[in-house]
C-alpha cells in the first residue's frame, strides 16, 4: 500500500481534484446527483409517512370537526326545540285570539247575551241514539243546565242537558230529546224545533206545529222564538230544507238543516246569562 | 272452586278488559262508522264474560257494567243501561249453561241479543215520547249490531283467556 501511495500518489491525488472540480462543477450548474439519488430513494418513503401523517391529520380534524359538529347540533336542536315550542305557543296565542276575536265580535252584534263562556268540544256522540257533545267547562264555570250553546256566528248548537265540576254535556238542536219555541224569521210564523231520530242520522230536525196556512219557502231561516224566556230569542236554528205534510195532511212541518256544522264544531260559547228582548 | 284472591284476580282482568274496550270504543268509535252507524261496544261488556260465568255473577257483572255505562254516556233514562244490561247478562249465562257453550258463536248470539234489547228499550222510550220511527230504529240497531260484530271475536278471546288462566283445574 506505501509503494503503491509513494509510486501512485499524485495520481490519485490528481484523480480526487479532478472528480472534486467535477462534482463542485455539476453542482453549480444542477441538482446535486448524491442529493438527488438520496431524493429519489427516500421519495417513497416520504410520500408513505407523508400520507400516514396526512391521514393521522385527517382523522385529528375529523375527530375535532365531529365534536364541534355534535355541539353545534346540540345547541341547534335545543334552539329548534325552542323556536317549535314558541310556533306551538303562537298558534295557540293566534287561536285563542280568534277565538276572543269570534266572541268579541258576537258579543258586540248580541249585547242580549251578557255572559258567554267559550268551551272545547273534548268528545262527541258515542253511541247512536243521542246526538251529544260533551264540552270542557263546568258548574265551575258557571255552566249551568239549560244553557244554551252557540257557534262563533250565534247558530245554536244545542242546550246543555248535564253538567259536572268540569265538564258538560249538550244535546245538539237534531237530539230526541231537544225540543224549542222557534219563529220563521220572514213569515214570523212560529213552531216547535225538535229532534227526530229518523232525522238525527243526517243531522236534520223537524218545524212541527205549523199553522195550517203557513207559507214556508226552502231556505227560510228559522230562529229561536225566545218565548217562554229559557232560551234567547233569535238564534239562528237552520234553514228550511224542505215542507212537508204529516200523516193526516191536515197540518205541514218542516225539514231543517242546522245553520251550525255539527261534525265540524271544535270550539263553541254557552250562554251562561242573557236579557230577554221584547 | 276458585281461592277468594284469584276470584278478585280474575273479576279486576275482566273490568281491567272492559275499560280497554270503553278506551277502544272513546279512541276509535269516532272513526270507523257504517252508514253513518258507530260500533258500540258496551254491550259486549255485559253479554261476553256472563257467557263464561254462572247466571248470578254474570248478571251482577252486567249490572256493574250498566252502572259504569249510565254514569258515563248520554241515555233517554238515568238509569237506562243500568236496566237493560242486567238482562243481557242474564240471558247470557242461561245461554252458555244450557243451550251453546261458551265460546265465539255464543258470544256473538248473547252480543246480537244486548243489542236487539238495548235497541228495543230506546224504541220503546222514543215510542213512549211520541217519537217512534220505527223503520230508522231497527236499521240503526241492526247497522250498530253488524259493525260491533267484527269486535266481539278479540273481545271473546281475552275475556276466555282470564276464564282459562283462573280455571285451570277446569
Amino acid at each position: 500500500m506505501k509503494n503503491f501511495l509513494k509510486n501512485h500518489g499524485i495520481w490519485v491525488l490528481f484523480a480526487g481534484a479532478v472528480i472534486a472540480a467535477a462534482l463542485a462543477l455539476m453542482s453549480f450548474f444542477n441538482a446535486s446527483p448524491l442529493v438527488n439519488i438520496t431524493g429519489v430513494l427516500t421519495s417513497p418513503f416520504r410520500s408513505g409517512y407523508t400520507a400516514v401523517a396526512t391521514w393521522f391529520n385527517d382523522k385529528q380534524a375529523y375527530y375535532k370537526d365531529i365534536k364541534a359538529l355534535e355541539a353545534e347540533n346540540a345547541a341547534l336542536k335545543k334552539t329548534i326545540a325552542e323556536m317549535e315550542e314558541t310556533v306551538r305557543q303562537a298558534q295557540a296565542d293566534r287561536d285563542e285570539n280568534e277565538l276572543l276575536r269570534q266572541l268579541l265580535g258576537l258579543r258586540a252584534q248580541r249585547r242580549d247575551l251578557s255572559d258567554l263562556e267559550a268551551a272545547t268540544i273534548t268528545e262527541r256522540s258515542v253511541t247512536n241514539w243521542v246526538s251529544s257533545f260533551t264540552l270542557n267547562k263546568g258548574t265551575t264555570h258557571g255552566v249551568e243546565v239549560g244553557n244554551s250553546v252557540i257557534d262563533a256566528t250565534g247558530a245554536l248548537v244545542g242546550v246543555i242537558s248535564e253538567a259536572g265540576y268540569n265538564w258538560s254535556t249538550v244535546l245538539t238542536t237534531v237530539d230526541t230529546d231537544t225540543s224549542l219555541g222557534a219563529r220563521v224569521f220572514r213569515t214570523k210564523e212560529l213552531g216547535i224545533a225538535q229532534g227526530d231520530f229518523s232525522l238525527m242520522g243526517e243531522d236534520l230536525l223537524r218545524l212541527d206545529y205549523l199553522p195550517s196556512d203557513a207559507d214556508l219557502l226552502a231556505g227560510d231561516l228559522v230562529e229561536t222564538s225566545g218565548l217562554g224566556g229559557f232560551y234567547p230569542s233569535g238564534l239562528v236554528i237552520g234553514y228550511v230544507k224542505e215542507v212537508r205534510m204529516d200523516d193526516s195532511g191536515a197540518s205541514s212541518y218542516a225539514i231543517v238543516t242546522p245553520a251550525a256544522d255539527l261534525d265540524a264544531l271544535t270550539e263553541v260559547f254557552v250562554v251562561k246569562s242573557f236579557e230577554i228582548v221584547t | 272452586m276458585l281461592a277468594r284472591n284469584e276470584t278478585i284476580i280474575k273479576w279486576g282482568l275482566y273490568a281491567a278488559v272492559s275499560l280497554l274496550g270503553a278506551l277502544a270504543q272513546g279512541i276509535l268509535g269516532q272513526s270507523i262508522a257504517l252508514l253513518g252507524v258507530i260500533p258500540f261496544l258496551f254491550p259486549l261488556f255485559a253479554a261476553i264474560p256472563a257467557t263464561y260465568e254462572a247466571s248470578a255473577p254474570g248478571t251482577a257483572f252486567a249490572l256493574a257494567v250498566g252502572v259504569f255505562c249510565d254514569l258515563l254516556l248520554p241515555a233517554p233514562l238515568p238509569c237506562f243501561y243500568t236496566l237493560v244490561f242486567p238482562l243481557v247478562g242474564l240471558f247470557s249465562a242461561l245461554l252458555s249453561e244450557s243451550i251453546l257453550p261458551a265460546g265465539y258463536l255464543c258470544s256473538a248470539v248473547a252480543s246480537a241479543f244486548g243489542f236487539f234489547l238495548t235497541g228495543l228499550f230506546h224504541i220503546f222510550l222514543l215510542w213512549m215520547d211520541g217519537k217512534a220511527p220505527a223503520s230508522a230504529a231497527f236499521r240503526t240497531m241492526v247497522l250498530e249490531f253488524l259493525i260491533t260484530l267484527p269486535a266481539v271475536f278479540p273481545m271473546t278471546a281475552m275475556y276466555r283467556w282470564i276464564y282459562r288462566k283462573t280455571h285451570l283445574d277446569n
